[in-house]
């Protein structure tokens, strides 16, 4: 396994590397790198001509500079980067890819983690409800997700998601219930698709959560979240007591009392530490140091609790109390982001425009380790929304298709024979195997995401590698192009070695003959 | 990939009386016409190929094709008197409903909008089309030939096929239009097609791959067949249905990524027209002159979207395992029937 | 458990007027209608028909385990409870609790990502309220019984590194974990080697005894029914056609459709006169002896003599002679390969490989082959899955290099020749594969499948061409409008009727049938094997028969060839070979054979389980 991996390493290295080389030819043709100087009236445009040849060193054969770059780019083997000068700007592209490359990452990563997520678990439900208005409901979208330019969508975002809800979160005022109600029949009829059911259980299904949704929405407008927003202790105990339930659910079913307490004591635990970390955050500053011990804690806490209520299957009870306890987490961090918001919202810098539209973090903005923070999402939210959509449609079609397979399978049919009940068929016999192609898709789409970011990060201004690319490509900088090429290149390498890890991890045909 | 196969494996496996089935929805018709008899019954399908044929109609036959004039009266170059305030579209509900002057609205030289997308549309349209074509005869040959020679051509095809892979289509994609771009549709079309066949053959060569293991393929060589003739005479006709959904699919990517580059700047640009070089001219006004930005993106989506539902039934069509989607509704009256009756 | 002597005969099952039904094109399509029967505890009930005959769905049925498309009516009563229609809450603690299955196909019937033990031990604890190191010693305990070797180290294993046999077993495991009262068996054997085959017949017979529990045999198999039934129903087109012991229909059939069925299958020992090798152990030593009075007349050669010398003691039961891991081949008097006559295929010690591919290694599949067939002669090659006997066919058409040794057809040697040298000796050379519906293009009408080699060889075009085509469907019984038919619209039997003719198109001198009837039915098979003989007769082709099946190979071969693990360990005639086998794997493979004839089966069993005993651990 591990030759494998290292051959398939290797050879994917060369091949980067003769990719390199044929774009670096085919760009000194494509850029020209006299382009401000074309209508230039200068009287000494000989010169200048002469002087920016000399800067890119241009009388050299191009082959000859494409080792040199080789060179450069090698030197950081040694600790000794140089991927040239963006000529325009004359900065050092070194300093250039500083902030992009941890901006670009942060923006995949986020959307990638909550597009997998959510596009397993819809595709999921979609290849289960096979053929139902539900089922085609999902195609559609997803289809047209996929027929979704995401340079339109970002524009639209940024018109409706941003400019509007800060307009509505500095005046609101609703002018028409019907939108509202119009939302929440949706919302009813998607829940009633999504968990089926007989004509009773349906109507049940569709009420209360046409109802759910009304509530929730009256409750943000009557209350003015939206100027306020913030979860509170009760908003911990109630959402952590409802992970707690779903969390017990999928893992091993309501049924199993035993785990069903665990989880429901990590929820008390999480809300009786609730005004103490509060303490915590006051009196001491944070840093995402503390963050992680923190969150360390938590782990070592789910574990403890896992272990104590073990029962005869100690890592079932493990494995729900840790999920429970990571949203428990996540949710008391979030509560504290929130907390907040009114001091950044009305921080001149954002002058109560809390939805950012441009760049990756205000500029002038000081506050501490928790207003940087929600600056950093209120800053990743569109760009992240227009990634999303785009990879969520392909990871919920993969689901659908794979599931579909997997459940036609002859196991599937042996597990029922068994007597399994069908959320055992589902989570434990089908979905394993269903996610196993999913493994390959990974890297194709993050390198699809890569793309994706080149756009939005463009139209967001979101400093990052894809803007860099851009605007290098707009000014003809070569350099930076090729750092570009060269750096996508390899987080493309790495996510394929990930994508092979998992396949590895998640197939024991694979795992143990090698 | 190998669905075939695994459809015969399951036909000679199965004792449950699918055969049965199978042979009874079959009964006396060429594989091509189960083809194309599931097809017809893709409601998606079956109306994306109207919307689309509709909407390429329209779209050639509003501004005409080279020489040959179009029905509708204002050019997409021409600038005029702007009509409405701002050049807001001009349909409206009086006397029951009026298109008026300017369906479409202008921009702020008086341009007509319904021009600019009807032309735009034929742009995007051909240079989808000749993205589709390049990437069909370079994927199927690549992955045709990696399939069926396997081996050390396999391994350098592949390597290839990983040099194209590894960075996102709109970079490479990008440098190429930068290239060749400007106003030069069809150029733009043959250089996109260069980048995006790789998908197209990775499928073709598994598909390729299995089909070699097909005993039919031994029985055409000791037929005395040789390597192109099983290649092209056998093989082919039953990497048909990967191919064809296939290249569907990446034509419906292909507009888009048309759409994208010309919105950076390195596809089609002024004076060249095409949906996303629309846009791109028009986004700045989007809080003024918001029909500018909406009618060019619509109609990128309404192809986008019809031609992945014809991809995806062709592909229901061409999977075997796919059988005719069952009415449960119908089924359950029939039941209903049969209770009563019972009673 | 087992001392519920009294109630042995009480039915646990009773199944009236039990139909399924699909919906399917917006009506309902019969599966299975009006079947009666009771299954009563520590009995076998068969359920017997060929592919489309309901047997399975119908038995799926009881279990609410049929596609959401189809629908069972009718009643079947499990100790008064009703199972069809019951809520499916109620259903899933009946599954593998007092109803549980065993699968056709082990592979694929358990989920790839777990381990055998802990496939074992999920039924166990769904149903009884255990802790997982009980379950686990459970588990333990069940793979045990069905005898597993290593439990503790298979335990951890995965479905994929377990043999057939095992995963069967673990299959089987697994159904007996919570003491069912009624086993549905669906063709539990059908996908495993036929010596595997015997194991687990052996085990579930030993099981039944055991356990008490009512089995329904789901098989087209009658060899299997005549082995394991008390009692059976044949089923055709969703209809039971007729029911009772076992005896009184494999004695006494009255439906014609039995009868036919009957008839259909081969019967292993019926070439030869007397009975087959392991009819009882008794025989074994009476053929040894016949097998001294012949060797007087035995060939002149004398490596075959000084092999016949080696291996006569070997012919007695517990013979230390030949172990079963010997490579040696046995020629049996007359059958020695002799190079100087003329033959349509000679393999002069040949090694066979599958060439490397990338990084994936070569693999010999065939090691020191000597083998002849003359010309006019049908050979038939037999040997159990990964045996080789495919690789040879393959290599005699030059589709796998032949790596050492020697491989001449029809007088040349097709050694490293090239795909453009062979396509004239390819001429000579004719090939039925095994799956009909994989070797016919199904983008081709058979027709031009049909007239392929005419038009590359010979040229021929149009009407010359389609009279040709027209001559070889009559002449494998078709109707000649069958040419513009594509291969998906005939059946099973039509397409390899076709294969057959393709085969035939330029007159061979040499035909390689490949397991050619190994994917038909019973019924179809006689027919085809019928036309195949026929058709030998009349064109007069030599042929390499392949097949698993050892009575179908003495049906129609005239010498057989036995395979094992890629070396060639027997060969002599058919009877010789089928009455007095020397090698011990000849020798578990032929008792191994279940024969359609309850009675002499029931002999053979006793010596099958012998001889499965004394070869078991080789």
């Amino acid at each position: 396994m591990t030759r494998f991996i290292l051959r398939r390493l290797l050879s994917t290295a060369l091949v980067l590397l003769v990719v390199t080389f044929v774009l670096y030819m085919l760009l000194n043709v494509a850029l020209d790198f006299f382009w401000d100087l074309r209508s230039s009236t200068s009287p000494n445009i000989a010169a200048l001509y002469e002087s920016r040849r000399r800067l890119l060193d241009l009388d050299t054969p191009a082959i000859v500079r494409y080792f040199k770059w080789l060179a450069g780019v090698g030197g950081c083997v040694v600790g000794q980067c140089d991927f040239g000068i963006a000529w325009k700007s004359g900065q050092e592209v070194t300093s250039q890819l500083q902030g992009a490359i941890a901006n670009t990452v942060k923006l995949i990563t986020a959307s990638t983690l909550v597009a997998i997520v959510l596009g397993i678990a819809v595709g999921m439900v979609s290849a289960i409800r096979q053929y139902s208005g539900f089922d085609y409901f999902i195609t559609f979208v997803s289809f047209l997700l996929y027929s979704l330019p995401v340079f339109w969508v970002a524009v639209l975002l940024k018109q409706y998601g941003a400019i509007d809800i800060n307009n509505f979160i500095n005046d609101p005022t609703v002018t028409s219930w019907v939108p509202i109600i119009i939302v929440c029949l949706a919302m009813g009829l998607f829940w009633m698709g999504a968990l089926g059911g007989g004509g009773k259980r349906r109507l049940i299904t569709f009420v209360a959560a046409s109802v759910i949704t009304f509530a929730t929405i009256y409750y943000i407008l009557a209350s003015g979240w939206m100027q306020q927003p913030s979860i509170g202790i009760i908003g911990v105990i109630v959402i952590g007591a409802g992970a707690a339930v779903v969390m017990t659910f999928l893992s091993t079913g309501l049924k199993n009392k035993r785990v069903l307490y665990a989880t429901l004591t990590m929820a008390v635990i999480g809300a009786l530490l609730y005004m103490p970390l509060q303490y915590l955050f006051y009196y001491q500053d944070m840093s995402w140091l503390w963050m992680l011990g923190l969150l360390i804690v938590t782990v070592l806490v789910a574990i403890g609790v896992g272990f104590a209520f073990r029962g005869p299957d100690p890592w079932d009870t493990v494995r729900t109390t840790f999920f429970t306890g990571l949203i428990i987490a996540v949710l008391i961090f979030a509560d504290r982001v929130l907390q907040g918001w009114t001091e950044y919202s009305e921080d001149p810098a954002i002058n109560n425009r809390p939805i950012a539209t441009i760049g990756a973090s205000a500029p002038n903005i000081d506050g501490d380790f928790w207003i940087t923070n929600l600056d950093t999402f209120t800053h990743l939210l569109l760009p992240s929304i227009a990634l999303i959509l785009i990879s969520f449609a392909s990871y919920t079609r993969y689901t659908r298709g794979s599931m579909l397979e997997v459940m036609g399978q002859d196991y599937i049919r042996t597990a029922r024979a068994k007597g399994l009940n069908e959320r055992t068929v589902v989570m434990r016999h089908a979905l394993r195997n269903a996610l196993l192609p999913l493994a390959s898709i990974i890297p194709v789409d993050i390198i699809t995401m890569i793309g994706g970011a080149v756009i939005t990060e463009t139209i967001f201004g979101w400093n990052g590698m894809g803007k860099l690319f851009i605007d290098s490509m707009r000014q003809s900088e070569l350099d930076p192009i090729m750092a570009y090429i060269l750096i996508t290149g390899l987080l493309a390498i790495i996510a394929n070695l990930v994508a092979d890890f998992l396949y590895a991890v998640l197939d024991p045909r694979i795992r143990v003959n090698a | 990939m190998s669905t075939n196969n695994d459809n015969q494996k399951l036909l000679a496996l199965d004792e449950t009386g699918d055969n049965a089935i199978e042979a009874k929805e079959t009964e006396g018709l060429s594989q091509g016409r189960i083809v194309f008899r599931k097809f017809l019954r893709h409601k998606g399908a079956m109306i994306s190929i109207v919307v689309f044929a509709l909407v390429a109609i329209f779209a050639f036959s509003a501004q005409g094709v080279g020489p040959i004039p179009g029905w509708w009266i204002y050019s997409h170059t021409a600038s005029g008197p702007v009509t409405n305030p701002g050049g807001s579209p001009t349909w409206s509900f009086s006397n029951f409903f009026s298109l008026g002057e300017h369906p479409f609205g202008q921009d702020e030289i008086g341009r007509d909008n319904f021009a600019r997308v009807m032309k735009g549309t034929q742009i995007s349209i051909i240079v989808m089309l000749i993205i589709g074509g390049v990437s069909l005869v370079i994927g199927t040959l690549v992955g045709a030939l990696a399939g069926y020679y396997r081996g050390w051509l396999d391994s350098a095809l592949m390597r290839v096929t990983d040099g194209f892979i590894i960075l996102p289509v709109i970079v490479v994609g990008s440098i190429l239009g930068k290239l060749v771009g400007g106003s030069n549709g069809p150029m733009l079309g043959l250089v996109l097609g260069g980048i995006l066949w790789t998908g197209l053959a990775r499928l073709v060569r598994g598909d390729f791959m299995s089909l070699r293991e097909r005993e039919f393929v031994d029985s055409a060589r000791v037929a005395g067949a040789g390597d192109f003739r099983i290649m092209f005479k056998h093989m082919l006709p039953n990497a048909m249905g990967v191919i064809i959904v296939n290249t569907t699919l990446l034509m419906s990517q292909a507009i888009v990524l048309e759409a994208s580059l010309s919105y950076l700047g390195f596809g089609i640009q002024a004076p060249g027209i095409s949906l996303g070089q629309l846009i791109s001219e028009y986004q700045t006004s989007f809080a003024t002159r918001p029909w500018l930005f909406w009618w060019p993106g619509l109609f990128i989506i309404i192809i986008a979207l019809c031609v992945n539902f014809i991809g995806d039934g062709l592909r229901d069509a061409f999977d075997p395992r796919m059988k005719t989607i069952p009415s449960w509704r119908k089924m359950k009256k029939a039941e209903r029937m049969t209770q009563k009756e019972a009673k | 458990m087992t001392d519920t002597t009294t109630t042995a005969k009480s039915p646990i099952l009773e199944v009236t007027d039990l139909g399924v039904k699909f919906w399917v094109n917006d009506e309902w399509w019969m599966a299975a209608e009006d079947l009666n029967y009771t299954v009563n505890a520590g009995e076998v009930l068969a359920i017997v028909g060929e592919s489309g005959s309901g047997k399975s769905q119908s038995s799926m049925s009881l279990l609410g385990l049929l596609p959401s498309n189809g629908r069972a009516t009718g009643s079947a009563k499990m100790a008064g409870t009703e199972l069809i229609g019951m809520a499916s809450e109620r259903m899933q603690r009946i599954r593998g609790n007092e109803i549980s299955v065993i699968f056709q196909e082990p592979m694929t019937a358990l989920n790839p990502v777990y381990t055998a033990g802990f496939q074992i031990v999920e039924t166990l604890r769904v149903h009884l309220d255990i802790g997982p190191t009980e379950a686990k010693e459970r588990a333990l305990e069940l793979m045990r019984l069905v005898e597993i070797p290593d439990p503790e180290e298979r335990f951890h294993s995965f479905p994929h590194q377990l043999s057939g046999g095992q995963r069967q077993r673990i299959m089987i495991a697994q159904a007996l974990a919570c003491q069912p009262k009624l086993l549905i068996a669906d063709e539990p054997t059908t996908a495993l080697d036929v010596t595997v085959q015997a194991e687990i017949l052996k085990l579930m017979r030993e099981l039944k005894h055991k356990l008490d529990a009512g089995i329904i045999l789901i098989t087209h198999d009658m060899g299997v029914v005549a082995d394991m039934a008390d009692r059976m129903i044949v089923m055709k087109a969703g209809r039971v056609v007729e029911a009772g012991t076992a005896d009184e229909i494999f004695y006494n059939p009255q439906h014609p459709y039995t009868r036919q069925l009957l008839e259909a299958v081969p019967h292993l020992g019926t070439a030869i006169e007397g009975e087959a090798f392991g009819a009882d152990v008794a025989d074994i030593a009476d053929s040894a002896a016949v097998h001294e009075a012949h060797e007087g007349d035995a060939a002149a050669d004398s490596r075959a003599r000084e092999a016949v010398e080696a291996a006569q003691p070997a012919s007695l039961p517990q013979a230390p002679g030949i172990t079963m891991d010997s490579t040696e081949t046995y020629y049996h008097p007359g059958s020695q390969a002799d190079f100087s006559q003329p033959a349509a295929l000679q393999l002069r010690d040949a090694a066979i490989e599958y060439p490397s591919i990338g990084r994936k290694k070569a693999f010999r599949a065939a090691h020191h082959i000597n083998l002849m067939v003359a010309p006019g002669e049908v050979v038939g090659l037999v040997g159990e899955s990964g045996s080789g006997k495919t690789t040879i066919g393959r290599a005699a058409l030059g589709l796998l290099p032949t790596v050492e040794g020697d491989m001449v057809v029809n007088g040349k040697s097709i050694k490293g020749l090239s795909n453009k040298q062979m396509r004239p000796l390819r001429k000579e050379v004719g090939i039925v594969f095994q799956d009909p519906g994989s070797s016919l293009n199904p983008r081709l009408p058979v027709g031009e499948s049909i007239g392929e080699p005419l038009y590359l060889h010979e040229k021929m075009k149009g009407p010359e061409l389609s009279k040709r085509v027209e001559d070889l469907l009559t002449a494998v019984e078709l109707p000649t409008s069958m040419r513009n038919r594509y291969p998906h619209e005939l059946s099973g039997g039509q397409r390899q009727r076709i294969g057959i003719a393709r085969a035939l198109t330029l007159r061979p001198k040499l035909l390689i049938a490949d397991e050619p009837t190994s994917a038909l039915d019973v019924s179809v098979q006689a027919k085809v094997l019928d036309l195949f003989e026929g058709l030998q007769h009349e064109y007069g082709f030599a042929c390499l028969f392949i097949s698993h099946d050892l009575a179908v190979i003495e049906r129609i071969a005239s010498r057989i060839a036995v395979m094992r693990h890629g070396y060639l360990v027997e060969i002599g005639k058919s009877s010789q070979v089928v009455s007095n086998p020397v090698h011990p794997y000849t020798k578990r493979l032929l008792s191994a054979v279940p024969v359609p004839d309850p009675r002499e089966q029931r002999k053979r069993r006793e010596a099958r389980d012998a001889v499965l005993e004394a070869t078991a651990n080789a």
